[in-house]
């Protein structure tokens, strides 16, 4: 297999305050990656500086070998490297449908938005149902869907998911994450996922980081890191919480 | 009845064209967070086109507002590429609304003295767009060239409605306004984006150049007056909103119709300001306005 990223001693944050730093990851075609960590560590911030949204200050990002860090995100977001952003990133006062349309604003995909209107709708039956309500009436777990729907707008080579079960309810987390299960199990796109504990990801995760202070301290499977106590007990109180 | 027939229709026109003129800054002030101060001299602009083309070379009138549109267009594409592309993306560095308002000024300051340059500070007689009155009702009439005003400004108007809701680079436009981040990481190209914005708000104004150009004359200060009342009828609606702009500017058409039928024109403008004063008192942010939002 070959990496679709790979991220080499990365360093970025905002104005003067480094978030993350020297992190180097990899991440294979067709894998899923989730990213794990406490808030305020620098997850995000990881995000964006692969799509470009800020410019890292240090390191290398290459996608399928070709640098792409220090370039503009719209540059960046046209080679297919799709940001579902935390917090959604709907456009409030536009309608779900109209959402849904600039996921495929992107060169030729513009050209076969009908198609695949109808297969986002095909696959999420209640985004369909709210296509022509403007997305600031929406629930969280209703917006949650939009937004993964208009990043299967087009074809990507790179999905990166920010904490999809932010602010959710537990019936809408198993809505989103049944969604982002079929996309671990039918995209070719390779994926990274960020949340903040090990709740969610079983049977989603190829590979397991855990990000604290800015860089990825441990690596494993989910069975590996979810079984070493150190590990759960250390950042991921969590796990062990019946029901969570 | 005779009167209300006249203000109606005063009302109606007034309306249109502060619409086509206002509608421009609104648009820019959604999509860029700038007041457009170049705006005033899209619609001088226009009316020294529309001079140029009918009376210096009569050439028809509607090729004369086709080539406003393209002309105008043009040339707040460059003002973009001039006054405000150079300040995009340092807007931690610099206050960017403060900045690019003053940016925008200059540039209008440029395009009047150039006009001055070239035409000297005289008025020149744009002709009308067509000819002729239209009798409404007991000796209250309408030119056709007013009629067509509010005719045109309302298509245009319509337009951009349609444009912004149905075509991609529309939607795209709303979405710069309401989330930059998210349409970047939709692989929306701002820096292609915004010029287009500024053409496109310009052309309308220069447009309504044309006409103004016809009923007052095309000078070197032809866009200031314009540009005044489009700042009040944007800052009435409510700073951004389209549809607040549109409610304005037919609030004022109809105000000042009101006024100058009901109380003679010297007291026109002293009762407008007073009411719009009043209307601003109560609702700060203008009839449609809500304090930081994005709302195209």
């Amino acid at each position: 297999m070959s990496a679709t990223l790979e991220v080499h001693g990365l360093a970025a944050g905002y104005d003067q305050s480094i978030v993350v730093r020297d992190l180097d990851l990899v991440v294979e075609a067709g894998s899923t990656v989730v990213v794990i960590g406490p808030n305020g560590h620098g997850k995000t911030t990881l995000l964006r500086a692969i799509s470009g949204l800020i410019k890292p200050a240090r390191g290398e990002v290459l996608l399928d070998g070709e640098r792409i860090d220090g370039r503009p995100a719209e540059r960046i977001s046209a080679m297919g490297v799709v940001h579902v952003m935390q917090g959604d990133g709907l456009f409030a006062d536009m309608t779900v449908e109209e959402n849904l349309l600039m996921g495929a604003f992107h060169g030729a995909s513009w050209r076969h938005r009908g198609t695949a209107l109808k297969r986002v709708y095909h696959e999420l039956p209640v985004v369909e149902e709210k296509r022509a309500q403007k997305a600031r009436t929406l629930s969280g777990g209703e917006r949650r869907l939009v937004g993964l729907g208009r990043g299967m707008m087009r074809p990507a080579r790179l999905l990166l998911i920010d904490e999809p079960s932010l602010g959710l309810a537990p019936v809408a987390i198993e809505a989103v994450y049944a969604v982002i299960r079929r996309l671990h199990d039918e995209s070719e796109a390779a994926i990274i996922l960020i949340e903040e504990n090990f709740t969610h990801i079983e049977g989603v995760a190829d590979l397991v980081h855990i990000l604290e202070a800015g860089s990825l301290v441990r690596s494993g499977s989910y069975a590996e890191l979810s079984q070493d106590r150190t590990v759960v007990e250390t950042y991921l109180g969590s796990i062990a919480e019946p029901g969570a | 009845m005779t009167e209300i027939v006249a203000i109606i229709a005063n009302a109606v026109v007034y309306g249109s064209i502060y619409g086509l003129v206002a509608i421009g800054m609104t648009l820019i002030y959604g999509t860029l967070r700038i007041l457009d101060m170049s705006q005033g001299s899209m619609v001088m602009v226009g009316g020294y086109v529309g001079w140029w083309a009918m009376a210096t070379h009569g050439i028809n009138p509607a090729l004369a507002l086709v080539l406003a549109f393209v002309f105008t267009f043009g040339l707040g594409t460059v003002t973009e590429l001039v006054s405000v592309q150079p300040l995009i993306g340092r807007q931690k560095s610099v206050d960017f609304e403060m900045v690019t308002f003053i940016t925008t000024f200059a540039v209008a300051i440029f395009l009047t003295n150039v006009a001055l340059q070239h035409f000297g500070p005289f008025q020149q007689n744009v002709p009308s767009i067509v000819g002729g009155n239209l009798e409404l009702y007991n000796r209250v009439s309408i030119s056709y060239h007013e009629l067509t005003m509010a005719g045109i400004s309302v298509v245009l108007m319509s337009g951009l409605g349609l444009f912004l809701a149905r075509t991609r680079w529309g939607l795209a436009i709303r979405a710069v306004a309401q989330d930059l981040d998210a349409a970047r990481s939709l692989a929306v190209p701002v820096t292609r984006l915004y010029p287009l914005t500024m053409g496109l708000a310009s052309a309308l104004a220069g447009v309504g150049g044309v006409f103004l150009g016809a009923l007052y004359f095309a000078s070197p200060t032809a866009g200031d007056l314009p540009l005044l009342q489009a700042l009040i009828v944007v800052v009435l609606g409510g700073l951004g909103s389209l549809s607040g702009t549109l409610y304005a500017a037919y609030l004022v058409g109809l105000m000042q119709a009101f006024c100058e039928v009901e109380f003679g024109t010297t007291w026109t403008l002293p009762i407008l300001y007073t009411a719009i004063l009043v209307i601003l008192i109560v609702r700060p942010n203008g009839l449609k306005g809500s304090p930081s939002e994005a709302r195209l």
